[in-house]
C-alpha cells in the first residue's frame, strides 16, 4: 500500500490540529489507516505548532521525511524544513504571523520565498480565498484543497472529505480548488 | 466491534470502560488529560477531577480496596505527588483492580523534566505496562486492569505524548457495566502500622514473584535471525517500521518485571542484542542483570546506541538498528537556518496578562525595590517571558509559596509568590499556612481565572470555595481581591499590600479575580471590538511591545492596529495606552460583566 507523510505547520490558533483531524477521519473513511501525532501543551495559542499526519502501511507516530509539507503561516515553513528534501512539495500560505514576543524582527514573504528558492513551493494568500468565500477563519480549508489536488486525492475519496465538512467550510474548499489554476510549482 | 479514529487517551478510557471501571479520578496534566474527560461522557460511573493527583490516588486506590475496578489518571510528575500512598497502596495490594496512568513527556513538550516513571514500577513493586500505539493502548488497558484483578495489585499504565496524542483507528467493543465496591473491613491488611507492615511486606514480595509470571504474556517475539532487538512501549513501532528483515525482535509491553524464562528464551541463539527504548536504561539494567547471572557471553547494546535524553525519533532509532547491524547510515543534518522565535502567549483578553502589568507596577509603587518572582505551573508560566518576565523559578506544582520561603530565609528580600486558582487548591495551601504559621513576609498573587486553563478549561474548585475566605481561615490578615482590568485600582491595592507585607513582615494576599477568556468567548456569538483612534495614536509602541496582546499589532509607522478576528472586546488594552487612543466598538453583549465576573 502507498504510504504518504504530511506535516503540517502552523500558529496555535491557525486550526493546524483541525485540519489534521479531517485528513485521518477521511482517511479512515477511505479505509486507510492514519495517524496522526500532536504536541500541544499549554494549548499552544500563537506558538509554533506542528502534526504528523501519516497514512497508509504506518507504524511509527512521527515523519522521517515529509512528502508534503503544509504550512498555513510563511514561516513556519522554514521551521520545518528539516522533515523535507527536495522532492517534498511545500504547500505555503502567504501569510506571516508576528511572534507575540516584543521587538522580534520577522522575515518579509520575499525573504521567505528567497529561503525556500530551491524547494518545489506553491504558494497560495489562503485567507483570501477563504474571506472571498466567505468564512475568514477557512484558510486550513483552502489548504486542504490544495493538498487534495497534489496528491492526498490518490489515498482519499474526495466525497468522503467533503461529507465531513459543513456547507461554510464546504465552499472554501471549492474556491480553494478553483484558485488552483493559478498556481505553478516553483 | 467498533472501529474510530481514536486519541491514544480516548482509546485508553475505552479500555477501561470494557474492563468495568467504576470509579475514575485524575488531576488535569498534558498529556493525561483526555482520559478523565473521555470518561466524564458515561454518568453510570463515578468519574472526578480531584484537587491534587494524591487526592485522586487515594480516591481510586480506597475504592479498590472493597473490589471496585478503579483508574487514576494523572501526568508523569503528577505522580511524584501521590508517590506516597503509591508505595503504600503495593504493600497491601488491592480486591478489585486498580490502573494508575502515568503518561510521560519525554522532550519535556509541556513539563519541567522528563523524569522515567517506570523506576517507580521498580521501586513499588508495581507492574508496568508500556502501550506502543491507540489500538494497543486500548488493549493492554483491558488486559492491565485483568492482570490487577488476577493478582489482587495495582499496575501502572505508562504511556507518553506519542501515544496519549496520537490518533489513529481503533477497534474496541461496548463498555460493560461498572463495577462498584461493597464494604468490607480488613485493618490487619489495609491498617500499615509497622506489624501489618512487615507481614504486608512479606504478601507483596510474594505477589511481585507471580507477577514475574503472569507478566510473560505481555511480551512477544517475532522474526528471525541471530541478531535480536528488544523494543520496549512506542520504541517498537518506530524499530516494526523501519526494520530490514533477518532480524528477531523482543516487543516488550511490559517493561517491569521482566519475565526470567522468556529473556534466557528471547537471549539464546542471539549473537548479539540492542535495546530500544525511551529515556532511561529501564528494561536494560534487567536484560544486562539477567544474562550476567544465567552466563550469555554476547554485546548487549542499548544506551550506547539510543540517546538517553528526549523522545524517539524514526532518524534516531534508524540510527541505532543501522550501527548495530553494521550499515552505514548518515543522519540527517539539521536545517540551521536563523528562523524567528515563537512562543506560546497569552490569549487575547487573558486576565493574568494584565495582573503581571498591575503586579509590576503595584509593587513599585509600594516602595519594593526589588524582588523575586516565585512561581508556579499553569498558563500564568508564560509570565516568564518578555516583556513581562516575572517567574524567577517554577519548578513543581505548589513551588511558588515554598521557595519565596527559602528565598526571604536567605536574603532577607521580600518576595512575590504567583499561583493560580487550581495551583492554589492542588498544594498550595499547605504552604500557605505554613507562610502564616512562621511569619513570611510575602506579596502572594492569586490569578484566579476559575478554570484549570492550562489543560483545556477544566474545572478549578474555585468555582466552589472562595479563596479569600480560605486565606482568611488560614489566618492571613490581608486579604484583598482586585479586577486586573481595571489597572489605576489594582495598582493601588497591590502597592497597599506591599507596603503592609513590609511593614508588618507577614503575608498579604490579593486575589486577582476574572474569568479565563476561553470561557467568556464560548459563551457569546458577537462580541464588542476595540479599536485605535489613528489620530491620537503616537505610535509609542507601548500596547504591542510592553502589553503585548496578540490581537494589537504594528503597522508600517509605528501606530497600532487591532486584528478584529483576533480581538475579543475585553477592553483591558484601553487603560494601558497613555494617550486614550483605544475604545470599544460595537455593542456590549447582554451578561458581559456577569460572565466575566462570575
Amino acid at each position: 500500500m502507498e504510504k504518504l507523510d504530511i506535516l503540517i505547520a502552523g500558529v496555535g490558533g491557525q486550526g493546524v490540529i483541525t485540519l489534521g483531524k479531517i485528513i485521518a477521519t477521511s482517511a479512515l473513511l477511505s479505509g486507510v489507516k492514519a495517524l496522526v501525532a500532536e504536541t500541544h501543551g499549554l494549548a499552544q495559542r500563537g506558538g509554533a505548532v506542528n502534526v504528523h499526519v501519516r497514512l497508509g502501511n504506518v507504524y511509527s507516530p512521527l515523519i522521517k521525511k515529509a512528502d508534503f509539507l503544509v504550512a498555513l503561516e510563511a514561516t513556519e515553513a522554514l521551521r520545518n524544513l528539516s522533515y523535507t528534501d527536495k522532492e517534498t512539495i511545500l504547500i505555503v500560505n502567504e501569510r506571516v504571523e508576528r511572534s507575540v514576543l516584543p521587538r522580534v524582527k520577522m522575515l518579509s514573504l520575499d525573504e521567505i520565498k528567497e529561503r525556500l528558492k530551491e524547494y518545489r513551493a506553491i504558494y497560495i494568500p489562503a485567507e483570501r480565498v477563504a474571506i472571498d468565500s466567505g468564512n475568514p477563519r477557512g484558510a486550513n480549508i483552502v489548504m486542504l484543497s490544495l493538498l487534495m489536488e497534489f496528491g492526498l486525492k490518490k489515498l482519499i475519496d474526495e466525497d468522503k472529505l467533503l461529507s465531513l465538512l459543513d456547507e461554510k467550510n464546504k465552499r472554501v474548499y471549492l474556491a480553494g480548488k478553483e484558485s488552483i489554476t493559478f498556481l505553478r510549482i516553483r | 466491534m467498533k472501529k474510530s479514529l481514536l486519541l491514544g487517551n480516548e482509546a485508553i478510557a475505552f479500555g477501561a470502560l470494557k474492563a468495568g471501571v467504576g470509579i475514575a479520578t485524575g488531576y488535569p496534566g498534558t498529556p493525561s488529560t483526555e482520559i478523565i474527560e473521555t470518561l466524564q461522557r458515561f454518568r453510570d460511573r463515578y468519574v472526578e477531577w480531584s484537587v491534587n493527583e494524591k487526592v485522586a490516588f487515594e480516591t481510586a486506590y480506597g475504592a479498590s480496596i472493597t473490589g471496585a475496578y478503579s483508574l487514576v489518571a494523572m501526568k508523569h510528575v503528577g505522580l511524584n505527588v501521590a508517590s506516597d500512598p503509591l508505595m503504600s497502596s503495593s504493600y497491601t495490594g488491592v480486591e478489585g483492580a486498580f490502573v494508575i496512568v502515568s503518561a510521560q513527556d519525554p522532550s519535556m513538550w509541556s513539563s519541567q523534566n522528563e523524569q522515567d516513571n517506570r523506576y517507580y514500577g521498580l521501586m513499588s513493586l508495581i507492574p508496568v505496562i508500556e502501550p506502543y500505539d491507540p489500538q494497543s493502548a486500548y488493549e493492554l488497558t483491558v488486559k492491565a486492569f485483568y492482570l490487577s484483578s488476577k493478582v489482587h495489585h495495582p499496575v501502572i499504565l505508562s504511556t507518553n505524548t506519542r501515544i496519549s496524542h496520537v490518533r489513529g483507528p481503533v477497534e474496541y467493543e461496548e463498555p460493560i457495566p461498572p463495577i462498584f465496591g461493597k464494604l468490607q473491613k480488613k485493618p490487619d491488611k489495609y491498617s500499615l502500622v509497622p506489624d501489618v507492615a512487615r507481614r504486608d511486606r512479606q504478601e507483596q514480595l510474594k505477589r511481585w514473584e507471580l507477577i514475574q509470571q503472569e507478566i510473560k504474556e505481555f511480551n512477544e517475539i517475532e522474526g528471525d535471525g541471530r541478531k535480536l532487538i528488544i523494543a520496549s512501549g512506542v520504541a517498537y513501532s518506530y524499530v516494526k517500521e523501519i526494520l530490514p528483515e533477518s532480524v528477531r525482535i523482543l516487543r516488550l509491553s511490559a517493561p517491569v518485571p521482566l519475565n526470567r524464562e522468556q529473556i534466557i528464551k528471547a537471549l539464546e541463539d542471539t549473537d548479539e542484542a540492542l535495546i530500544v527504548e525511551e529515556l532511561e536504561p529501564i528494561v536494560e539494567m534487567q536484560i544486562k542483570s539477567i544474562a550476567y547471572d544465567e552466563g550469555f557471553r554476547i554485546r548487549i547494546h542499548g544506551k550506547d546506541y539510543v540517546p538517553r535524553s528526549g523522545e524517539l525519533t524514526p532518524d534516531i532509532v534508524e540510527f541505532a538498528i543501522k550501527k548495530f547491524l553494521g550499515i552505514y547510515y548518515e543522519p540527517k543534518t539539521k536545517v540551521e537556518e536563523y528562523v524567528p522565535p515563537r512562543p506560546p502567549a497569552m490569549c487575547p483578553g487573558c486576565p493574568h496578562r494584565s495582573s503581571f502589568i498591575d503586579i509590576k507596577r503595584g509593587i513599585t509603587l509600594g516602595g519594593l525595590s526589588q524582588t523575586f518572582f516565585s512561581g508556579d505551573i499553569g498558563c500564568y508560566s508564560l509570565g516568564i517571558l518578555p516583556p513581562f518576565q516575572e517567574q524567577d523559578s517554577l519548578t513543581n506544582m505548589g513551588s511558588s509559596l515554598g521557595i519565596a520561603n527559602g528565598i526571604f530565609r536567605a536574603t532577607g528580600t521580600i518576595p512575590v509568590a504567583i499561583i493560580g486558582d487550581s495551583t492554589f487548591f492542588h498544594s498550595g495551601l499547605s504552604a500557605l499556612a505554613n507562610a502564616v504559621y512562621n511569619n513570611l513576609p510575602v506579596l502572594v498573587v492569586v490569578l484566579d481565572n476559575r478554570v484549570t486553563a492550562m489543560t483545556g478549561q477544566n474545572p478549578s474548585p474555585s468555582r466552589e470555595i472562595d479563596i479569600a475566605n480560605v486565606a482568611k481561615g488560614l489566618g492571613v490578615e490581608y486579604v484583598k481581591e482586585i479586577d486586573p482590568f481595571n489597572l489605576k485600582e489594582s495598582t493601588k491595592i497591590i502597592a497597599d499590600a506591599t507596603n503592609w507585607v513590609k511593614q508588618n513582615k507577614k503575608p498579604a494576599l490579593i486575589i486577582a479575580k476574572r474569568a479565563c477568556a476561553l470561557e467568556v468567548i464560548d459563551k457569546f456569538d458577537k462580541l464588542p471590538i476595540a479599536e485605535v483612534d489613528i489620530s491620537k495614536c503616537t505610535g509609542c509602541t507601548i500596547c504591542y511591545d510592553y502589553f503585548t496582546c496578540p490581537a494589537i499589532i504594528p503597522r508600517e509607522d509605528k501606530k497600532a492596529f487591532i486584528d478584529p478576528v483576533l480581538c475579543i472586546g475585553c477592553g483591558a488594552c484601553i487603560p494601558i495606552c497613555p494617550y486614550s487612543a483605544i475604545s470599544l466598538k460595537g455593542k456590549i453583549p447582554e451578561g458581559w460583566d456577569e460572565v466575566w465576573r462570575s
